[in-house]
């Protein structure tokens, strides 16, 4: 996991230690306490400039959730015939939507997720290009 | 401000039309309009073209079918909501005064795009889910928190399907009565969305010709006057919940204020109208419209599409030309194709499709980034010419 890269710099951490959780960079408003992902230098919710850099997850709950019986798109399409996406609402508030690990009855909305690297590609260097992604909490 | 009305519509029928070159979509679309309006284009004032997909310069181009007449010609943008935004432009020019008769036009060619441009600007981070499964999102949490059943969702999409076979401009025509049985036995694409419950990838064009009022009513003294009362656009206000990256539109409640808005500009309620068009690309949507648009209160809707108030010969008929579910959603023109159809049942020329005697009819649009469009349009009974 060290040695992995993330897919896009800006919106998640790939922990050094890879006993250690991935987290997302999020923002909080100093004004008002709102907290966002991703990351923004102003606050959707009260407009003012004062916000600062946080860490968000790796837990949350299930907000919605869908299974797809088609080929997902992006620069990555998913090798499989279908996939699960979901909403998660944070535990530290923000809702975030995702491709979801597992099959199409492994969810139920009001359960609780945790945040997962998955290897989407390898880059020139040979390294594991990273997603994040959520599954059933342990 | 001045009255506005709409003095032309005219569409080419949406469908699959591979090898038909766009100015001739464009050009039939916004001949027949300008023939319904008994105008020139030489009489159109301002131009708004709505498309989404094609490349820059397009828009200006195409217009040049009709002839080059100097006129201002802007395109408009904003995603499924394009055509309706290109409508409320040339509301807006001449119930402002700059002009005393406009054009907004819609486009598209959705079967000729490549799976490159359709990602073009999209990421992984964000572009990896589809639209339908983010409405499929929505009608798993209605499940949960309405009891919905994939078979409302099922009637919805057959009533809508059978709709769009009474309307000779939609892509879907079934050749038989669609059932609920039959949308449910369709392919699974998102659960619990099957493919009978979702728009088709389809081509077309429509357009609009609006004039002032004085305009219309000395062009057509003989025809029911259509005005448009209401004509609103919004994009989200925070709420939380609100999801900033890979969702297509925001809270449902953008629909709710832009219909609140809406009603307040004309002077109706919802229990006032006669129909509606929706942003049904899902089946999903038209149910919570019905409740976001207030014809029925939360936790409704079920039962109102169970008591079949929302087909044709029902209380409050939706998406009467088979909604973007049938007729079919090209992005560009889905906008005026809800005005065209609007305006047929208003003047009573909706043929098999008439509802009778209707008075006040609400199109709606949300485009994905997102915003939401109502206008309100009503057959004017006092014809003071």
């Amino acid at each position: 996991m060290s040695d992995g890269v993330p897919y896009e710099d800006g919106y998640f951490v790939v922990p050094d230690d890879p006993s250690e959780p991935p987290r997302l960079l999020g923002t909080r408003c100093r004004a008002c306490g709102e907290p966002f992902y991703p990351r923004r230098a102003t606050c959707a919710r009260c407009l003012s400039d004062d916000v600062e850099d946080v860490l968000l997850g790796p837990r949350g709950t299930l907000y919605t959730w869908t299974f797809l019986h088609v080929p997902g798109f992006g620069e990555h399409r998913t090798a499989q015939q279908g996939h699960a996406a979901g909403q998660i609402d944070l535990d530290e508030g923000p809702r975030v939507q995702s491709v979801l690990l597992g099959g199409p009855t492994d969810f139920r909305i009001g359960m609780r997720m945790e945040m997962v690297l998955e290897p989407v590609g390898e880059d020139k260097e040979g390294r594991a290009i990273l997603m994040y992604r959520f599954r059933p909490a342990a | 401000m001045r009255e506005v009305a709409v003095v032309g519509v005219g569409m080419h029928a949406f469908g699959a039309w591979k090898g038909v070159p766009v100015a001739r979509l464009v050009r039939e679309a916004g001949r027949k309009a300008l023939a319904d309006a008994g105008l020139s284009f030489r009489d159109v004032g301002e131009a708004y073209v709505g498309h989404m997909q094609h490349p820059p310069m397009k828009a200006v181009l195409w217009m040049k079918e009709f002839g080059l007449t100097g006129i201002p010609i802007t395109h408009v943008e904003d995603a499924s909501a394009t055509g309706s935004v290109a409508f409320r432009e040339a509301v807006r020019a001449v119930a402002g005064g700059f002009c005393d008769v406009a054009m907004a036009i819609g486009v598209e060619k959705f079967t000729e795009l490549t799976g490159a441009q359709v990602q073009r600007g999209q990421r992984d981070i964000e572009g990896t889910i589809l639209p339908v499964a983010f409405f499929a999102m929505w009608a798993q949490r209605r499940m949960h928190d309405r009891g919905t059943r994939p078979e409302h969702l099922a009637r919805v999409a057959a009533k809508s399907w059978n709709h769009g076979a009474l309307n000779p401009m939609s892509h879907r025509r079934p050749d038989h009565t669609v059932t609920p049985e039959e949308v449910l036995a369709s392919k699974a694409i998102a659960d619990p969305l099957t493919a009978m419950m979702c728009c088709p990838v389809s081509d077309g064009a429509a357009c609009a010709i609006v004039a002032a009022r004085e305009v219309a009513e000395r062009l057509q003294p003989d025809r029911p006057l259509v005005t448009v009362r209401a004509s609103v656009l919004r994009s989200e206000t925070y709420t939380k919940g609100h999801t900033f990256l890979g969702a297509v539109v925001g809270p449902a409640q953008m629909t709710a204020d832009t219909a609140r808005a809406a009603y307040e500009q004309a002077g109706i309620g919802p229990e006032d109208l006669s129909l509606v068009q929706v942003h049904d690309a899902f089946a999903i949507e038209e149910l919570e419209y019905y409740e976001l648009l207030g014809i029925c209160r939360p936790g409704e809707a079920e039962g109102l599409v169970e008591s079949g108030a929302t087909a044709l010969g029902g209380r409050i008929p939706f998406s009467t030309d088979g909604g973007l579910l049938a007729r079919g959603h090209p992005g560009g023109p889905t906008g005026l194709a809800q005005i065209w159809e609007t305006v047929h049942q208003l003047r009573g020329t909706a043929g098999a499709r008439q509802v009778p005697n209707a008075r006040f009819g609400l199109c709606h649009l949300v485009g994905g980034g997102s915003v939401c469009c109502i206008h309100v349009l009503a057959r004017e009974d006092a014809h003071p010419a």
